[in-house]
């Protein structure tokens, strides 16, 4: 038995309110540096504009830091929120908790959603946001208790490194009785030495009896949380029912919860079957059309990525119910029981290992040229228990390999790696390395903007060749898609605020796949609507995947069926039921505009948010290397003589690369302009006044701070 | 005979994914269908054929992500 010793160092009573229409009307601010605690109150006006969730934690951030404050001062803060939907358990994915920090990765907000119970529980606890602020003295925990209405701040030593077993141990010490009451948040020692660390929230799988995790992975949230001094936060609630959030109609709360839960277990089984095997059916099909990143997004298939696919992995997932939150029907979280890893700590040992879900298997798997899924399972397993994101994991890694390829790298300068494609045990030895902060590992963990900077100022590399093959955005990692065919998904990543993640526009079967929207100002709409209905989820507290992952079998038939606006009105339904704010689907489109535009105004206040930070590297337009474009030369060429009216026959290919450089470039041009017109913003991508009053952002330092950039209209 | 999103279908030797579509007259442009356990792309419509009693679901990929 591991001996851990909790020393009390502060503790603080409040009153714990009754939720009415799924808010608790306050949220928790802990300051780490003294220890000290408070209640603030949660106004009208933060409910009306910022709805809550992304957008509280937003708030919270905007009135905690200022324009020069870096990740790692100590007035950054971490905001963890739900929202006002988030903890109903008859509605599929109302779960979500959301993390808001200043990045260590881009310098400015980022926000990263998550499965498991720790957002719920605590609302329920009585906080609608939880905001740390500050860096304690010494290693801490912290412990808020709904049911004595207490929080409880331990200093802690000897708790175990790893987050599975801390999330194991903190689960038997707070939950011996009722281990479904307690959730832990908690990082790894890969958080400490990383810009990548991510954040583990846990939940109970009572029939398995055993803690499982979900990821808050993007942006490097572990790292702000591991330098704060936390080692943990528990939340404690003992049960939780279809009233714990207070619903204004619950009759017909029960109504349309039923209508969604229903068609769920009726139709998942017939199209992606996500209850049996989560998100990896995306893999082939991603591969079959040409969008599954391979060697660093120069390619889109490979041969062997069915290796890879839902074939393999539902013969490995262990069977049952997995759902990240209470009553979810999606149910996607699956993972492996009885995994033997053949490295590291736990080399021999039997581990559960809670995924791989499609991100993780494209970008530890395919983009390193890695197809055994064992592998891919221990990078996931120990990017989870070392607290690493495993997208930036992988991006990085892969950046770092192909470098290699390249020449930039050789094993003096990587500790005696050969870090070619494919190379399975080096890549989980990097992974090692970046927890134990040693090696080469510890500057790949740094991430590709880094890693380029050390790569041209160490080692000589051409900064506009690592511009070109290092896959971030803002100092963010791009998540696993390839984009060179799809211009309107080239924009969902280099338009969103905080950096090249999909969950704020995945465009890519609307639009190359199906060509729904040929026109830059179809493109323009999409990549309006979209990112704002998907910001709405975070401001609720819900999963996105019982949207549009299972769609109704007539979705087919109706006008805009990437939409699929029937879930739409019901989740409009859903809205008004909860919270008693009588809204129809465009309601919500406008409650995501005022946090969107917030959030640019955010990044323009962190010194990020304009035209020239939206800019993403060639690899994600089309091909930098001779051999990309040789090996889709054909469509290539056709596209110059089609599309662009090119006379391929007497050039060369680096004179077509050149060519279709230029063309690309343009386009992305021309779609950036089509998309800030859309959304209200100035040809600089900052919104407009005229944009901030519709939307009642216009608060005083938000006026000054535009007209400083010379918005005055 | 196959079963295709619940409805038996009539089947024959060598008959693909892409004359299963001609055949059900259905003019929206399927991304993916299920044939069994296994996922067919686009790309892959022609050339795969339908076993016998399989079971196929036409698969509405439109977003995702």
């Amino acid at each position: 038995m591991v001996d851990v010793r909790f020393d009390l160092w502060r503790d603080f009573r409040y009153r714990r309110p009754s939720i009415e229409r799924g808010y608790a009307n306050q949220t928790l601010y802990v300051d780490l540096s003294s220890g000290e605690m408070a209640v603030k109150e949660v106004t009208e006006q933060m409910k009306e504009i910022f709805v809550g969730g992304r957008g509280f934690g937003l708030w919270l951030l905007w009135n905690a830091v200022k324009s020069d404050t870096k990740w790692d001062d100590p007035e950054n803060a971490l905001c963890i929120a739900c929202g006002p939907l988030g903890g109903t358990p008859i509605y599929p994915g109302s779960g979500k908790s959301i993390v808001t920090t200043l990045s260590p990765a881009t310098g400015t907000v980022i926000d990263s959603n998550v499965g498991g119970y720790f957002g719920p529980y605590l609302k329920f606890c009585g906080f609608d946001a939880l905001e740390i602020q500050g860096k304690a003295p010494h290693d801490v925990v912290l412990c808020i208790n709904g049911m004595e209405a207490r929080v409880f701040l331990f200093r802690v030593q000897g708790l175990p490194e790893s987050a599975h077993e801390i999330c194991d141990l903190l689960t038997q010490h707070f939950g011996r009785d009722n281990p479904r009451s307690i959730s832990v948040v908690c990082t790894g020692p890969g958080a400490r030495h990383t810009r990548i660390g991510c954040l583990n929230f846990s939940w109970y799988d009572v029939r398995r009896k055993r803690v499982r995790y979900k990821q808050a992975g993007r942006g490097g949230t572990g790292t702000v949380f591991a330098h704060k001094g936390l080692r943990a936060l528990v939340a404690i609630w003992p049960s939780v029912t279809v009233g714990s959030n207070g619903p204004a109609d619950e009759a017909a709360l029960r109504e349309v919860a039923r209508l969604h839960s229903r068609e769920i277990v009726e139709l998942d089984p017939k199209q992606n079957e996500m209850a049996r095997v989560g998100t990896t059916h995306l893999v082939t099909i991603m591969n079959d059309h040409d969008c599954l990143p391979v060697h660093n997004f120069r390619y889109g298939c490979h041969d062997e990525a069915p290796n890879l696919g839902q074939e393999v992995y539902r013969r490995i997932f262990d069977k049952g119910f997995d759902g990240c939150w209470i009553g979810c029907t999606v149910a996607c979280s699956h993972g492996a029981k009885d995994f033997i890893p053949l490295t590291g700590p736990y080399r021999g040992q039997r581990v559960f290992v809670d995924g791989p879900e499609y991100e993780t298997i494209a970008g530890c798997g395919s983009n390193l040229g890695i197809f055994d899924p064992h592998t891919v399972m221990e990078m996931n397993f120990y990017c989870d228990t070392y607290g690493l994101d495993t997208i930036s994991v992988g991006t990085s890694i892969a950046f770092a390999m192909e470098c290699y390829e390249m020449g930039i790298l050789d094993k003096d300068k990587t500790g005696g790696l050969d870090l070619s494609f494919g190379n399975r045990l080096s890549a989980l030895e990097l992974i090692h390395q970046m927890a134990s902060g040693e090696g080469f590992g510890k500057v790949v963990g740094q991430g590709v903007r880094r890693m380029k900077e050390l790569f041209v100022e160490e080692f000589g590399a051409d900064p506009r060749l690592l511009q070109d093959i290092g896959m971030e955005t803002k100092g963010l990692e791009f998540s696993e898609y390839m984009t060179k065919e799809s211009l309107a998904q080239q924009g969902g990543y280099g338009l969103a605020l905080k950096g090249p993640q999909h969950d704020e526009a995945w465009l890519i079967f609307l639009d190359m796949v199906h060509n729904f929207m040929p026109t830059f100002e179809q493109k323009a709409e999409a990549l309006h609507w979209f990112p704002m209905f998907r910001t709405w989820f975070s401001l609720c507290g819900l999963c996105k995947l019982p949207w549009n992952d299972i769609v109704p079998e007539d979705n087919k038939e109706t006008p805009e069926p990437a939409k699929v606006m029937k879930h739409v009105q019901w989740y409009a339904r859903y809205f008004s039921a909860v919270t008693g704010r009588k809204v129809a689907p465009d309601d919500l489109i406008r409650m995501s505009e005022a946090v969107y535009n917030f959030q640019r105004i955010f990044n323009l206040r962190m010194g990020f948010g304009r035209r020239q930070h939206d800019d993403i590297p060639y690899r994600a337009m089309g091909p930098v290397t001779m051999e990309e474009y040789e090996s889709r030369r054909e469509r290539y060429d056709r596209q110059l003589v089609d599309l662009y009216g090119e006379d391929v026959l007497s050039k060369s290919t680096e004179e077509k690369m050149a060519l279709l450089r230029s063309h690309r470039q343009q386009q992305y041009d021309r779609l950036r302009d089509a998309v800030y017109r859309r959304r209200g913003w100035t040809p600089d991508g900052i919104p407009t006044l005229a944009t901030v009053r519709r939307l009642c952002i216009d608060f005083p330092e938000v006026v000054k701070l535009l007209e400083a950039h010379g918005v005055t209209e | 005979m196959i079963r295709v999103n619940g409805r038996e279908h009539p089947w024959r030797e060598g008959l693909t994914i892409a004359d299963l579509l001609k055949e059900l007259g259905d003019p929206y442009p399927y991304a993916v269908v299920r044939v069994n356990e296994k996922r067919v792309s686009r790309p892959h419509f022609e050339r795969t054929r339908i076993p016998d009693g399989a079971e196929i679901y036409l698969i509405p990929l439109v977003a995702g992500g």
